[in-house]
């Protein structure tokens, strides 16, 4: 070429000495959090996944079903609410998967990849922006609980406790999505299958009714469904209330810390080891 | 370690997704400053051979370097010295412009505000200012290709890569791309570019590969090419089977014909542009046969295979496609 260094753009200024890859590791997550979470406010349809089901489910149980429903011993905003703090935890994977397969398709994660940046940080960071938002919504709807008249029995103990289990909860459902969104690479398709399963299995939980009442098939399935566990412990953490049946309903706590430290130990490396061999879908 | 001079250095690279051979043994040599395109039809083997080079993907077989980095020991060395502007515009819909290169331009190492001068530099240059602050869902084809394009250079790269940088553009989008491409070069900047259409590695590159079923089936400069490929074409398409019949006997004599019979066409070649058109329509008048067609056509990749591999080119599945399936 003949054109020269004077026509060079002179706007690149030089770039900083590049920090340890553990520091990077760092900025770059954050940087891609950042990313994430500003586009909440643009896209509604996001949001509302996390608020306004729950929300219409929490109405629908409350002032509908609820007048029908009749649990021993409990009001019906205490025993509904943990169930569906129970079960927005568990949608927590369509939407992680929904988000991880949008960004395969669009071409965006192998941009990122093309970058000098640790590959590492590119899922984190996917893995962080789905729960920031998971807690967001469950944020909103408790918030919305407690104006309806849901009473939870907390102390500083057990507030710390539902945390935890929360969090806990939270990395294992969304490295679950991350990996499934990975798998099926499709957003349609991830909210097809994932509604498809998890509906039911959030139905059969017990976090609408107890799992006690329910026919022989059901219960059986319900006794077993690691949600169960899960809303049965955020119950028990919650209103101090305890369940029968399986094992896993007698030890709640136990139980989900079980099954999502589980989920996680299987979840992390299979998502690990397919963020490095997958690349755009289309 | 490859010269100064030359940027990338491809030896034996090779791909394999189970059985299939998606790139044999691909050789290539960019030097600084050149522009080099892999030319081939949808499924060839372009965009596994980009991914290759940008170290999304590893070879099965033989090596490659960018600026002596190889890409897979040294891969975070070839990502520092490459950028990479994939086939989607791979941006995030839900950011402005400005934002999406800020970002970029972040991720890349830069402070905030040297990140804020680099992008203003690049509005200013790729002429965004107009759009830099709608959301990128909402700007036209065109516009988030040229935002695309910005967003791989908040560095200088030692080499762009651009992998189908018009496919899906209408044809005004298109040259806005390609001359935002031509004044990159006039910069001084290395590209390697992909693309399906003859016209666009004829408009854009010093050096073109022909790439066919994953092997690099001719290479030369355009003119190299298209003096094997020849020039424009007329193509005469009869109105019935006796019709061709009566042209081929006619013309025969006159013009060195391609005889296409399942498309009623004679194809003529016509480097003297509209004056062989004009032949050629006197000759066919002359016969007197009715014609559905005549036309000047250019040559299209479908002629260069045709020229260059003696085989049409085969309708075939997108890499995309068969990585999927072998994934």
């Amino acid at each position: 070429m003949t054109v020269i260094d004077i026509e060079r753009p002179s706007d690149y200024a030089a770039l900083p000495p590049r920090p340890a890859p553990f520091r990077r590791f760092f900025t770059e997550t954050a940087l891609l959090v950042g990313r994430g979470l500003r586009t909440i406010p643009r896209v509604p349809s996001r949001l509302s996944d996390v608020t306004i089901q729950p929300l219409i489910f929490t109405l629908l149980f409350l002032y509908v079903f609820g007048s029908a429903i009749h649990i021993p011993g409990i009001r019906y905003q205490d025993y509904l609410l943990p169930g569906l703090i129970g079960q927005s935890l568990a949608f927590g994977v369509i939407g992680a998967g929904t988000a991880t397969a949008t960004d395969f398709a669009t071409g965006v994660v192998d941009r990122f990849r093309s970058l000098p940046v640790t590959r590492l940080s590119v899922i984190t960071s996917q893995v962080v922006g789905q729960i920031l938002e998971q807690i967001l919504g469950l944020v909103i709807v408790a918030a919305v609980g407690i104006g309806l008249g849901w009473r939870p029995h907390l102390n500083v103990g057990s507030a710390f406790e539902l945390v935890g289990l929360m969090l806990l909860g939270l990395t294992a459902f969304t490295w679950f999505g991350v990996l499934m969104g990975m798998i099926f690479k499709s957003a349609d398709a991830m909210q097809g299958i994932g509604f498809a399963v998890v509906f039911p299995l959030t139905f059969l939980a017990g976090a609408f009714v107890p799992i006690s009442g329910m026919k022989l098939i059901p219960r059986t399935i319900g006794e077993w469904d690691p949600l169960s566990a899960l809303v049965a412990a955020v119950r028990h953490v919650c209103q101090g209330t305890n369940s029968s049946g399986s094992w896993q309903l007698t030890h709640p706590v136990v139980s989900m810390i079980f099954w999502c430290a589980l989920i996680t130990a299987v979840c992390v490396p299979l998502a690990l080891r397919r963020f490095r061999t997958t690349t755009a879908a289309k | 370690m490859a010269h100064n001079d030359v940027v990338v250095v491809t030896d034996g690279l090779s791909k394999h997704f189970g059985d299939f051979v998606a790139v044999d043994r691909f050789n290539l040599e960019v030097k600084a400053g050149t522009v080099v395109s892999l030319l081939g039809p949808n499924g060839a083997g372009k965009t596994t051979i980009v991914r290759m080079i940008a170290t999304l993907i590893k070879p099965t077989a033989g090596s490659a370097t960018v600026c002596g980095y190889d890409v897979v020991r040294d891969s975070d060395a070839v990502r520092s010295v490459l950028s990479l502007t994939g086939q989607f515009a791979a941006l995030e819909d839900n950011l402005t412009a400005r934002e999406n290169l800020v970002l970029m331009a972040r991720l890349r190492g830069y402070s905030r505000k040297d990140a804020a001068h680099v992008t203003d530099g690049l509005i200013d240059r790729f002429d965004i200012g107009e759009f830099r602050d709608k959301l990128v869902k909402s700007v036209s084809g065109g516009q988030r290709r040229r935002i695309d394009l910005a967003a791989s250079l908040v560095v200088e790269p030692r080499v762009l890569v651009l992998d189908e940088p018009t496919t899906g553009l209408d044809p005004r989008s298109r040259q806005v791309v390609w001359s935002t491409i031509r004044e990159l070069v006039a910069t001084g900047v290395t590209l390697f570019l992909t693309t399906q259409y003859l016209e666009e590695a004829d408009a854009l590159a010093d050096y073109i590969v022909l790439l066919d079923h994953g092997r690099a089936t001719a290479r030369g400069t355009a003119n190299d090419l298209k003096s094997q490929i020849g020039d424009q074409r007329v193509d005469v398409v009869a109105a019935d089977a006796a019709g061709l019949e009566k042209l081929v006997l006619g013309l025969s004599s006159n013009f060195h014909l391609t005889v296409s019979a399942e498309q009623r066409m004679v194809s003529i070649p016509a480097p003297d542009d509209v004056n062989d058109l004009a032949k050629v329509a006197s000759a066919v008048h002359d016969v007197g046969v009715e014609v559905d067609e005549i036309a000047l056509r250019r040559p299209t990749l479908d002629d260069a295979f045709l020229a260059l591999t003696g085989q049409p080119l085969a309708k075939d599945q997108t890499d995309h496609d068969l990585e999927e399936s072998r994934s």
